[in-house]
């Protein structure tokens, strides 16, 4: 059953950086678009995301809710140490959330729209860039796991851990992400006319994603973060990436003959394969911190309480998943045959 | 301040803020589907338009109510870290199964919002109907998990440790089933006086009179079943409390003294440093009754409990009485209602909706207060006799400013959310129906 949650909470976090990724990446395209296009990427966004993205946000709390009920020990850590960015996140999600349902819900068009736009923008660019930096906390190295705060300067517990180079790099290799999943979505869903433009950014936020990875992996190296020296090192990480690499072609051949399909299997493959490549370099320690490293698997609740909690995510996931592929389809996220 | 009366005060405001959002996203559903269902059967435009007015209501709500309980799920380990890692895997059932009822609920109200006149329209009002109903599971579900706190089950607690897990007993825990009605049928009782309230307003300044009144109905009825059945729920509630809680109960009633034939307070000024209770309407033997059924029962006193059990007595029992007296008051005005159905001359006197647009914020008040009766009412516990909130604070400092964030945050999500919805009604106003 342990596998079972495992498999759980693996499957919701790729859907959660995939899913809710594309809709943190929905605003930052919009962000960094010129006047005329905001408008058009404004109006795409809300046919394509408006039904679903509500549903694309939940897989976090079933994150959240997997790991305090089965890894209580692990979710501990997190929320201690990361209190300060997980707050950050919170705040971006609220904001980013109302805004969204504000400008298209208020009962009058008029000047709030502009104030309701840039609020769901920068928060859509801030959000994931404070999730990344949360993630890179937990591979930084700086993290100090430790019962005697008193010990240690609040800077040094709350703060450096994920405010240093490396979290932050890694919050913006995120955010350029899920600009990069938007983009290549937004292909799809835009007439012909406007086709081009979306093909244009699918090749930049590409290319915008492959540097941050490289400066990512550079800064690590350079600086003997343990992450990325075993990142490079381990073979399956290796192989992951290399085929990640060589997908890379097909895949900006695929956005320049705008295919819809397969532009966004790949992309999603793409994501599928970094993050499976990021979890598997030391798994089951998930966090690498500087003073001790934690293995999930050390922290795993009571086999009964795995056992139910195993049952009601089967039980949920059968309810949960048709409806959804469902609602996918239904509203064209998945383009099931290419028109 | 200190770090745990600032995680405290964080956490009270928070969850103050979110049940509102919260019991208005999950009651508001049903008025809507009515009206769909009304649409649907009669064809008459104004059912039509108020849906679609009500579906843009129930898309606000839920959204911060959706944003809002996202925060909580993680304001749990964020305030109360130590109560999360031994709480978590014990109660997790009902959180990971309200997790599961949420996400359906978000992917029926995808359907609902976006769904007219793209998908059958009898499929499209059963999307709106498990909206409802997967609403209210996922409301259940939490406030089971909330009962745990109050009547912790499940597992055997032995030298500081919590051994013998048993997820299920926790979930079907002592308090669940009579916490979970009341929850629910207050919540019905307040979304439907408050979403009538509104609409009895509009009626009162004379504005699209034949929606407003078909709006108020379907709102009022619901209101006012639930505010009748709930007296029914508080009994249950009370002589659970006097079993588990005798501290809470006492708390509640400001009873210090432990007496058989206990009497019951009405109102009274708490003095917690000379332990009296002054300017009370008393009734006889009336608290024995209430608790055990028995006039002639002992009700133990706050006396008798040791010092370091006991909650802060005037805030709980003030609470208790702002909730009892205010649900009574809709009780009676929710009659009125039914009276003016038979007597029609009532309803043509404009103070009758002005009467019903004053009670627009009198079910959520009351509704507050029975929160604050049951969660300061259990203090100093988190875990009802096993852990004390502040063993469960989280060790970061600084707790204060995370507070003050919120405290803006959500003022201004409030201050925006009812301009929004004035701007609805407006729009509603101005449309013509004909």
């Amino acid at each position: 059953m342990l596998y079972v949650v495992l498999t759980f909470l693996l499957v919701s976090l790729l859907l959660y950086v995939i899913l809710a990724g594309a809709d943190f990446g929905a605003g930052i395209v919009e962000l960094f678009s010129t006047k005329k296009n905001q408008q058009l990427t404004k109006k795409t966004i809300y046919r394509v995301m408006g039904p679903v993205w509500e549903a694309n946000h939940i897989w976090i709390i079933i994150l959240v809710v997997i790991l305090w009920v089965g890894f209580p020990q692990f979710y501990n850590i997190l929320v201690v140490f990361l209190h300060i960015p997980l707050t950050l996140v919170l705040l971006g999600i609220t904001l980013r959330g109302v805004a969204f349902v504000f400008r298209h819900y208020d009962a009058y068009k008029d000047k709030s729209q502009i104030l309701y736009d840039w609020m769901f923008r920068i928060a859509s660019l801030l959000t994931p860039i404070f999730l990344g930096m949360t993630a890179g906390a937990m591979l930084s190295g700086e993290l100090i796991i430790t019962n005697d705060y008193q010990a240690y300067t609040f800077k040094e517990l709350y703060i450096t851990p994920w405010f240093n180079w490396f979290a932050i790099l890694v919050g913006c290799f995120f955010a350029g992400l899920c600009a990069f999943l938007t983009s290549i979505l937004l292909i799809g869903e835009s007439n012909p006319d406007n086709r081009a433009i979306y093909v244009r950014k699918s090749r930049y936020t590409t290319i915008a994603v492959i540097s941050i990875g490289f400066l990512v992996l550079s800064y690590g190296f350079i600086n003997n973060v343990a992450f990325i020296t075993d990142f490079i090192k381990n073979p399956y990480t290796i192989a992951l990436i290399g085929i990640s690499a060589i997908l890379i072609m097909p895949l900006l051949q695929s956005i320049k003959n705008a295919k819809k399909v397969l532009s966004r299997t790949l992309a999603g493959l793409q994501v599928v394969l970094i993050l499976l490549a990021a979890f598997i370099t030391h798994f089951p320690v998930l966090i690498l911190g500087a003073n001790a490293n934690i293995n999930i698997l050390e922290t795993v609740a009571s086999e009964k309480t795995i056992q139910v909690l195993g049952i009601s995510l089967i039980v949920g996931g059968l309810i949960i998943l048709p409806g959804l592929f469902h609602l996918l389809k239904s509203f064209k996220m998945i383009k099931v045959l290419e028109q | 301040m200190d770090n745990l009366d600032a995680a405290r005060l964080q956490m009270a405001f928070t969850l103050i803020f979110h049940i509102v959002f919260a019991c208005i996203g999950m009651v508001m559903p049903f008025f809507m589907i009515v009206a769909h269902k009304k649409w649907l059967n009669t064809r008459n435009k104004v059912y039509l338009e108020l849906t679609k007015s009500w579906q843009k209501g129930v898309a606000i709500f839920f959204v911060v109510g959706a944003v809002s309980g996202t925060a909580l799920s993680f304001e749990l380990g964020l305030l109360w870290p130590e109560f999360m890692k031994y709480a978590g895997p014990i109660i997790g059932m009902p959180f990971s199964l309200e997790g599961a009822a949420f996400f359906v609920e978000a992917i029926a109200l995808g359907f609902y919002l976006y769904g007219w006149n793209k998908i059958p329209e009898k499929f499209h009002w059963l999307t709106g109907v498990i909206v409802g109903i997967s609403g209210v599971t996922s409301g259940i579900l939490v406030v089971s998990a909330n009962g745990w706190m109050n009547a912790p089950s499940g597992f055997d607690y032995i030298n500081g440790e919590f051994l013998n897990i048993d997820p299920v007993k926790a979930f079907f825990n002592p308090a669940w089933f009579t916490q979970a009605l009341h929850m629910t049928l207050a919540a019905f009782t307040a979304t439907g006086f408050a979403v009538a309230g509104i609409h009895a307003y509009q009626i009162y300044k004379q504005r699209q009179i034949e929606l407003h009144k078909k709006a108020f109905k379907i709102a009022i009825t619901f209101g006012t079943v639930a505010a009748i059945l709930q007296p029914l729920s508080g009994d249950l509630s009370a002589k659970d409390i006097a079993e588990r809680q005798p501290v809470k109960l006492a708390a509640m009633e400001a009873h210090y003294n432990t007496q058989k034939g206990a009497p019951l307070y009405i109102g009274g000024i708490v003095d917690e440093e000379n332990e009296k209770v002054t300017y009370k309407i008393e009734i006889p033997k009336a608290l024995s009754f209430l608790a055990f059924g028995d006039f002639n029962a002992e009700v133990k006193g706050l006396k008798d409990f040791p010092d370091d059990v006991k909650p802060p007595v005037a805030i709980v029992h003030y609470a208790f009485q702002v909730m009892v007296g205010l649900g009574t008051l809709l009780l009676v005005v929710g009659i009125l209602f039914f009276i003016s159905l038979k007597k029609t001359a009532l309803s043509e006197n404009n103070k009758f909706w002005m009467l019903f647009a004053l009670m627009a914020p009198i079910g959520f008040i009351a509704l507050e207060a029975g929160w604050i009766v049951t969660e300061v009412g259990r203090q100093p516990w988190i875990i009802h006799n096993v852990m004390k909130t502040k063993d469960a604070v989280t060790p970061m400092p600084g707790m204060i400013y995370s507070f003050y964030m919120y405290v803006i945050l959500y003022s201004i999500l409030t201050i925006a959310v009812s301009w929004l919805m004035a701007r609805q009604i407006k729009l509603l106003n101005q449309s013509n129906l004909s």
